[in-house]
Formats: structure tokens, C-alpha cells, sequence
């Protein structure tokens, strides 16, 4: 039985008609065509599908499009400001953050959540681009092999 | 290095913005209008024949569009591998019987996902299950169960298609179950054992890894009304994918066009044709509506193939002093199902070490054998990590044995820069011995060795083709003026994780002194490219560059030569500099591009400036209608395969928990020769990236089967390293130039997984003073060591 669900994706309301057991992930790749977000395990293990719901990073693979009903939801689509990147953005480029980039979408929303949460996690250091100088050169290890364990 | 310009220089990613913004367009995101889905049903059985098959249910589900089975497609026959004297042995839908469980039985095209699920609960199939055999050594056994017969080619091989100088293509009849052999012999075996003072013979066993590349394995077919095929793929070089989509459904291979497309990792996995990519292409032809196929990942775990499981039976000579005199080999593939690139492999797991260690006596025998198993095939450094982690081991027993010092003793060992190989290969650079030196120092071997309770260092080696002689057997570029005075670049080569159109402009970039933005970039698209080697074997820097370079150098002298009619300067006055061409006499006549362009459209009949270059992987190598040279075969390993080898080695310093036999790795030291790195941030990141993966070999990662059936086909129960797990690495560029690679530059994008496997593993056991014969080396097999060890 279908339903209908609203919610805001990257500041643009949606209010569509959807099979309940549609994940979050198919919603934004299927219905909307953001394809940013990536299946690449299908059962929330790799962080590949990773996008923001209301703040909290989550693998929109194991996320029912239901559950988001009313929620804001930001994906990787949404993160640039027209045509200036986003720090975390212009960081992975600048510090060869990615190879393939196939998990690089999910690896920065979850950057971007951390750092929503804890701005200066570096002591006197200048907020995102320096913490996200050492996350990159944890992610640059494992972005080939994607599997970024959010913890 | 400061000559050059861009060359050398860390650059940014040219497409980097594509790839932060998601904009990055990968096959898996590819949407047509009308696009059907496609799913596959796969055998259950392991062996089993097939009794009958009852589609008509599927058929009539509403919203099907075509249901499809291994009696509509018939003896279809692939093979990563199809020659002669090994026919393709595999059909894209099992005929008349299932060899492994996983294989592909059916397919349904559907309007969407779920329908197409529906479907394939209803096909009825009938099974007669069939003994199965799934040890290799025991399906090499007289009396054990066939798993193919008799393999009769319909069609000409591959090999015939491509023109290998080789005779007809014969039925292949397996004898226990044994799919392919070789026998690799230099010197004088028995002479090399009795010179020896000490003898060794070990058993070391590897499994199965997956490649676990981050995007799923995708076809995106759509068969036009005009009878020609764009398809959009995960893959590592169009040649072959297009070679055998146009032979399976017999259309011209000038009619399929592999789109470019964004590819989320490789390493192998994706190389050469697989079922669901024909499947894909066929549903899409006989619809006439676009199809498409993502494997979800429990399919890329169950029914591609991950890497070569290996039994290496190994038997080591040498002088008390260590230098070794002789070297036996008896190596046995267990190919599972299908033959796949195991007469590759085999050849494979001699030559990629043969740069390494100066072995005056060889004998290399290899079998490939056929079990009831997931089938197996290339990954990141093809059999190179299974042999030398058996060598490396093996050495640093004798080591233990005899009080060698495990540095010393790789020193004495070494081939030289200007060797030639037995099979006429040569050494032109040759880094390794600095790679150990500098690797040493780095991680401080004589402060550490021997003097640390729990905690150990090893040392591991490798070396690597930088291309080989297989088809296309040569790459090509051609580089376009525009008449805005920048240039458009063509490449067949893949974007897979490679950086490819930042390498490639930079080395053009360097060749016209331009910056770096006058060059765009068109890669991997087949129709618009010249044809290329693909990004496997490792050529992609040194052939394919090579190819980029020369075609820019081809440019650069059309320009000038214009250039110097239209000023009336002499040539050799002309400087290219910045997008300019300057006369050295009178700098106020300079010239720019955008002004060449013109110039061949207005004064030189309208020349619109194409430069175009190309390299043969192995220049001296040719055949062509009954002339042939060194071409180089795979069961007798005579023959050059390649101009140039990339060299790693690597050094672990691991700490083991005795109780829990937990690993910790300390550091890991990775010396690279791969002659001048065309941007050194992306070899710095293809180098760590491989560590990364070697870390995983040998603590955690195993394809495991139990009674043919894949146990941990996801990514929960099949553990990979993650941010915790990574450990500080670093990574030495050693000083090293390759004559005949472009700047100097040569392989580097395979070899250092295979040091980092063999330096950890060897480090652990180091740690444990007890040898662990088998990875991976889980915490539970090091306490078994440990416990074997005290008892």
C-alpha cells in the first residue's frame, strides 16, 4: 500500500507518493535522481550511501524513505554553494582525498556531520580544514577500499 | 626531478570537483528513458545437471519483457583466456549443466527491480545433483568427479581472432580434471640442488580475497534499431569488453560502443567479459529497450570471481653463505568452475618475481584445476602475491636456519640494473637494492631486529610488468588544436581510481610547455579513442603515457613546422613556452596556439593540427600473416612479455599479543622503484591504498567456502581494514629512471601489495619465532602457532 511522505531534501520540499519498504537511498537515487549517494554494500556496513538526516549521518540504505517523513535531509548534492565548494570539498580535492570517488559523496557527509558536531575537534587548530587535514590522511588509506567505519 | 614542470608534481585531480560533488558519473548511475531491469538466477548446486527449465510462469508475470535461459543462448563460449590450446570453456547462462553454486541458470528483463524478483521465483528448473569435488589436490586424483569433459570450440579462438601465430583452435579434453599446465625451466635443476649445502621444501596455502572494488559489478546496455550497442560498464579497458561483446553477439566490433563512464575500483575484478554483461547487452537486443544490471554485492561475493586461491609446493637450495643455487616450483591453481586467466596466472606467478632474485636454476611447474567452487581470477598483481609470500617466507626460514642476516642475505640475491632474463626481458632500471637499503634505514632493522619481545620485522619483495604483450598488444593517443589554442587529448584510458586525465595532461602539458588547463581530456570512451591496452598488466603510465607523449611530441612538431614557415624563421630558432611560440630572435613575432590554429585553416589548406602517437608493449615482438618474433607463450614461458618492471619492497615492524594473538602493525616501510613518478601524490595514494589492502590479506580477508557455498558474501561477515586499522605508513621513492618510459616512468599501481603481504605476514611470524604456512594469519591460527610452539 503506497503512502505519501513530505520531507525537505537540500532545502527543497518533496512530497511524494512511495511503496513503504522504498529505503531512503532509493528514494534519492530512484525518484529524485541524486545520485550522489552510493549502494555499494546494501546493508548499512560501508558508509557509501551516507547522507545527513536532520544533522545525524545515516546509511540512507537501511533508512526507510517513511522514516523521513518531515525530516531535512542533506546529501552531497547540497553541499556546495552554487559554484563554491564547501571546505570539506575543496579539502578532499586539494589533499587527494579520493581515487576511485566512488564512496568519496558518503565520506565527506559523514565528515560533515562530524565536524556539525564538534567543530574544533582539533585543539587551536582552524576549525574544518586542518581537522579535516588529519581525517584525510586516515581516509587516504582506506577510501580505495571505502569500508569507513563511522565510529 | 626539478626540470620539470608538471611532470613529478603532486597536481590536484584536473576532475576532482566532479568527484566532491557527486557529479561523478558512474555506470551504476546511468538512467535511460524506457530502461528495463535485469536479474539473474543462479544454481543453488554446486554440480548438478540440468533437467529442464520452465520459464513459461516468469513470462507471463505482468511487466516481464524477456525471460531467457542457457537453451536460447546455447555454446556461446568465453573466456578471459581463449586459445588453441585452452578454448574458452564458460557460456554466459549454464547449457546443460551447473559447476559451481552461484552460476548463472536464467534471466529476466522486467520494467522495474521488483518485478524482475518476482520473476525469477517463478522459473521452475530441474536439477539432477552430481557429486562435487572441491580440493584441488583431490579433484587432481584419478577416479575423482568430472567437472568438464570434453570442450569443444565452435567458433575460432581469441587468439586466432587477434592473429597469434598458433594452429586451429581443437577440442580440449581435461584429464583429472587438470584445465591447463605450464613448465618453465633455466639452468640445470638437478645440478642447482646438489651444488646446494642446504635444501628446503615447504607447503604454503592462499586463499581466496575479494577485490571488495566499491561499486558492484554494472552493465548498462542499449542495443539501437541501426544494429549498434552502447553500453556503459564497470571495467578496466574497453578493448576486451567490446572484443567480446561483438563475438558473443556476433556484430562488428566497430558497432559496440563503450561509453566512458566513472569506475568505483577494479583491482582486477572487472577485467575481461562476465555473463551478466551479455546478458545485459542481449536482453537490450532483443527488446530494443535499454537494460540494466547491478549485481548486489552477495552476487559480486558469490558469482564473480575473487582472486586465485594458490597451493605452493616450494623447494629452495642454497649455499651456507645464501646464495641461493636452485629453485622448484609446483604450483597449483584452484580454479573453481571456470578456467578463466589461470594459463596466465601461471605463467604469471614466475615472472612477476623473476626480476627479483638472480636464481641460476629454475624449474616452474604450474597446474591449473578445475573444482566445484566459485571460479577465480586477476587481482592486483596477478599471482604475484601468492608466490612470493611462499618465497619470501621460505627465504627467511633459511635465514633462521642457517644465522643468515635477512638483509644481507636479499642483497646477495638480487639481480642487477642491465640483467637480461632468461627469456630476453631486460633490467634497463633496476631500484630494488636501494629500495632495501633506504626501506631498512627508514624503519631502523639493525637498532630493532632480534632485540624486541612479541614484536618482529619482515622484509617482502616485488616486481611487476609495466604493460605486456596481449591485446590490443599496443596503445594509442591523439591530441587535437582547437581554435581557442587549447587542445582536446584522446586516451582509451579507464578512470578507475587511477587518476588518468590528470597524468595523462600533465605529461602533455610537459611536452607542448603549456599549462596544464589548455588540455582537456576525452578518456575511455571506444568510439571516439584510439584502441588501447586497457588499465591491467600495468601499461597505463608506461605504454599508454608513452603513447600521450609522443602524440603531443607529434603536435608540437607540426606546430613548429608551421610555425617557422609562417614567421620565415628558422625552426631551430622556435621555443614552446606557456602556450606560446617564441622565435629566440625576436621575441615580439611570438605566436600562440590559438594563432597556429588559424594559421593551418587559413594558409595550410586548413590542417586542423591532429597529432597522434602510439607504442607497441613489446617493440620486437610481432606476428602478421606467417611472420613472427619472440612472441611469447604461456605454457613454455619463452618469449618477451615486457619492456620494463616496476620494483617494490617492503619492510613490517608488527607487535603480537601472545595471549589473544591480536595483531598490532607498527609501521610499515614501503620502498617503490617505479622510476619517476608522473604526479607523486597519486603514486604516494595507488602505494598506500596497497598497503592498506595487503593489511587486510593477511589479518582478515578470505573468501570462504564451505561445501562449494560462499559463507560471507557481504560486508559484515567479510571483515576489510578500516580507519582503526591502519597503521603509520610511509613510502620511499627511490631515485630511478627508466629509459624507455615516458620521463622515465614505469609501473607502480600493482606491485607494492604483494611486498606489503609478505612483510607483514613474515614480520608476524617473526614476532612469534613460529612459521604460520597459510593466510590469512588471524589471531586464531596465531595462537594455534603459538600453542604448537610451546608444546
Amino acid at each position: 500500500m503506497k503512502r505519501s511522505v513530505l520531507l525537505v531534501v537540500n532545502g527543497d520540499k518533496h512530497e511524494m507518493f512511495i511503496e513503504p519498504n522504498l529505503t531512503l537511498l532509493g528514494l534519492l537515487r530512484e525518484n529524485l535522481n541524486l545520485k550522489g549517494a552510493k549502494e555499494a554494500c546494501g546493508i548499512g556496513a560501508c558508509g557509501a550511501c551516507t547522507v545527513i538526516m536532520d544533522g545525524k549521518p545515516v546509511n540512507a540504505c537501511i533508512v526507510l524513505a517513511v522514516e523521513a517523513e518531515g525530516k531535512e535531509i542533506e546529501t552531497i548534492e547540497g553541499l556546495a554553494e552554487g559554484n563554491d565548494l564547501h571546505p570539506l570539498q575543496r579539502s578532499f580535492v586539494d589533499h587527494h582525498s579520493f581515487q576511485c570517488g566512488f564512496c568519496t559523496p558518503g565520506t565527506i557527509m559523514t565528515a560533515k556531520a562530524f565536524l556539525n558536531r564538534n567543530p574544533k575537534p582539533s585543539r587551536g587548530c582552524q576549525g574544518n580544514v586542518n581537522s579535516h587535514t588529519l581525517m584525510t590522511t586516515i581516509f587516504q588509506g582506506v577510501n580505495k577500499r571505502g569500508v569507513a567505519d563511522h565510529e | 626531478m626539478s626540470e620539470f614542470r608538471y611532470v613529478t608534481k603532486g597536481i590536484n585531480r584536473t576532475d576532482g570537483e566532479l568527484i566532491v560533488t557527486g557529479r561523478a558519473m558512474y555506470a551504476c548511475d546511468m538512467e535511460l528513458p524506457g530502461m528495463l531491469v535485469a536479474k539473474i538466477l543462479r544454481s543453488p548446486y554446486s554440480h548438478a545437471r540440468i533437467k529442464g527449465i520452465n520459464t513459461d510462469k516468469a513470462k507471463g508475470l505482468e511487466g516481464v519483457k524477456a525471460v531467457i535461459s542457457g537453451a536460447d543462448i546455447g555454446y556461446r563460449r568465453f573466456s578471459f583466456i581463449d586459445t588453441p590450446a585452452f578454448p574458452a570453456d564458460q557460456t554466459p547462462l549454464a547449457v546443460d549443466k551447473v559447476r559451481f553454486a552461484g552460476e548463472e541458470v536464467a534471466a529476466v528483463a522486467a520494467v522495474n527491480e521488483e518485478i524482475a524478483a518476482k520473476a525469477l521465483d517463478l522459473i521452475e528448473v530441474e536439477y539432477e545433483e552430481l557429486p562435487s569435488v572441491f580440493d584441488p589436490e583431490e579433484a587432481m586424483k584419478e577416479g575423482a568427479p568430472a567437472i568438464h569433459e570434453i570442450v569443444k570450440p565452435n567458433t575460432t579462438t581469441a587468439w586466432e581472432d587477434f592473429g597469434v601465430p598458433s594452429s586451429k583452435s581443437r577440442p580440449y579434453k581435461t584429464v583429472n580434471n587438470i584445465s591447463n599446465k605450464n613448465l618453465i625451466q633455466y639452468g640445470n635443476i638437478e645440478k642447482g640442488f646438489e651444488e646446494a649445502e642446504y635444501i628446503r621444501e615447504d607447503r604454503f596455502e592462499i586463499p581466496s580475497t575479494s577485490h571488495v572494488a566499491m561499486e558492484p559489478h554494472v552493465a548498462v546496455a542499449s542495443f539501437q534499431p541501426t544494429g549498434k550497442l552502447d553500453v556503459w560498464l564497470t571495467h578496466m579497458g574497453y578493448e576486451h569488453k567490446r572484443f567480446w561483446l561483438a563475438k558473443l553477439l556476433d556484430i562488428p566490433i566497430s558497432k559496440v560502443r563503450v561509453h566512458k563512464t566513472y569506475v568505483g575500483g577494479a583491482f582486477g575484478g572487472k577485467i575481461s567479459i562476465f555473463p551478466f554483461e551479455f546478458i545485459a547487452a542481449y536482453f537490450s537486443r532483443v527488446t530494443l529497450r535499454p537494460v540494466k544490471i547491478i549485481l548486489p554485492r552477495e552476487e559480486v561475493f558469490a558469482g564473480c570471481p575473487p582472486s586465485r586461491r594458490m597451493i605452493v609446493y616450494l623447494k629452495t637450495g642454497v649455499k651456507k653463505h645464501g646464495r641461493i643455487t636452485a629453485q622448484q616450483v609446483k604450483l597449483i591453481d584452484d580454479v573453481g568452475a571456470y578456467r578463466r586467466s589461470s594459463p596466465t596466472a601461471l605463467y604469471l606467478a614466475h615472472f612477476f618475481r623473476n626480476p627479483i632474485y638472480s636464481i641460476p636454476s629454475i624449474k616452474h611447474e604450474g597446474y591449473g584445476v578445475y573444482t566445484n567452487k566459485l571460479y577465480t581470477s586477476a587481482k592486483r598483481g596477478h599471482s604475484l602475491s601468492q608466490m612470493v609470500f611462499a618465497v619470501e617466507a621460505q627465504l627467511d626460514m633459511i635465514c633462521d636456519e642457517l644465522g643468515l642476516d635477512k638483509v644481507e642475505m636479499r642483497f646477495k640475491n638480487f639481480r642487477k640494473k642491465g640483467d637480461t632474463l632468461p627469456n630476453g626481458d631486460k633490467l634497463r632500471s633496476y631500484g630494488l637494492p636501494e629500495c632495501l637499503k633506504e626501506a631498512a634505514e627508514k624503519i631502523g632493522w639493525e637498532e630493532k631486529y632480534g632485540k624486541e619481545k612479541f614484536r618482529g620485522l619482515g622484509i617482502g619483495t616485488a616486481s611487476m610488468f609495466s604493460g605486456a604483450h596481449n591485446f590490443p598488444f599496443s596503445s594509442a593517443a591523439m591530441i587535437r588544436l582547437n581554435h581557442d589554442g587549447r587542445m582536446i587529448l584522446y586516451t582509451g584510458q579507464t578512470e578507475f581510481g587511477i587518476g588518468v586525465d590528470t597524468v595523462m595532461a600533465q605529461i602533455a602539458s610537459e611536452v607542448l610547455n603549456c599549462p596544464l588547463d589548455y588540455i582537456v581530456v576525452n578518456s575511455g570512451d571506444s568510439e571516439v579513442s584510439p584502441h588501447d591496452l586497457g588499465n591491467w598488466l600495468s601499461g597505463g603510465i608506461f605504454v599508454s603515457g608513452e603513447a600521450v607523449r609522443r602524440a603531443a611530441l607529434d603536435l608540437r612538431d607540426q606546430m613548429l613546422k608551421h610555425a617557422a614557415t609562417g614567421l620565415d624563421i628558422p625552426i631551430e630558432d622556435l621555443e614552446m613556452k606557456g602556450g606560446w611560440i617564441i622565435p629566440g630572435s625576436d621575441k615580439s613575432k611570438r605566436l600562440s596556439f590559438s594563432d597556429m590554429s588559424r594559421y593551418g585553416i587559413q594558409m595550410a589548406g586548413g590542417d586542423p593540427f591532429i597529432g597522434k602517437g602510439y607504442v607497441k608493449c613489446v617493440p620486437e615482438v610481432h606476428f602478421w600473416k606467417g611472420k613472427y618474433n619472440k612472441t611469447a607463450s604461456l605454457s613454455s614461458g619463452k618469449g618477451r612479455f615486457t619492456e620494463a618492471y616496476g620494483l617494490t619492497l617492503a619492510i613490517a615492524h608488527v607487535e603480537v599479543n601472545p595471549e589473544t594473538g591480536e595483531v598490532h602493525i607498527l609501521e610499515i616501510v614501503i620502498a617503490d622503484d617505479c622510476g619517476t613518478p608522473i604526479n607523486i601524490k597519486s603514486v604516494e595514494g595507488q602505494i598506500m591504498s596497497q598497503a592498506v589492502m595487503g593489511i587486510g590479506d593477511v589479518l582478515y580477508e578470505e573468501v570462504r567456502i564451505s561445501n562449494g557455498i560462499v559463507m560471507n558474501p557481504n560486508l559484515l561477515d567479510y571483515r576489510v581494514p578500516t580507519a582503526n586499522d591502519i597503521p603509520k605508513i610511509s613510502s620511499i621513492i627511490v631515485d630511478s629512471y627508466e629509459p624507455n618510459g615516458p620521463f622515465g616512468a614505469k609501473e607502480v599501481g600493482e606491485s607494492p601489495r604483494a611486498a606489503v603481504i609478505s612483510a607483514i605476514s613474515n614480520a608476524i611470524c617473526n614476532a612469534i619465532g613460529e612459521r604460520i604456512y597459510d593466510l590469512p594469519m588471524t589471531s586464531d591460527r596465531i595462537k594455534r602457532a603459538l600453542r604448537s610452539k610451546s608444546t
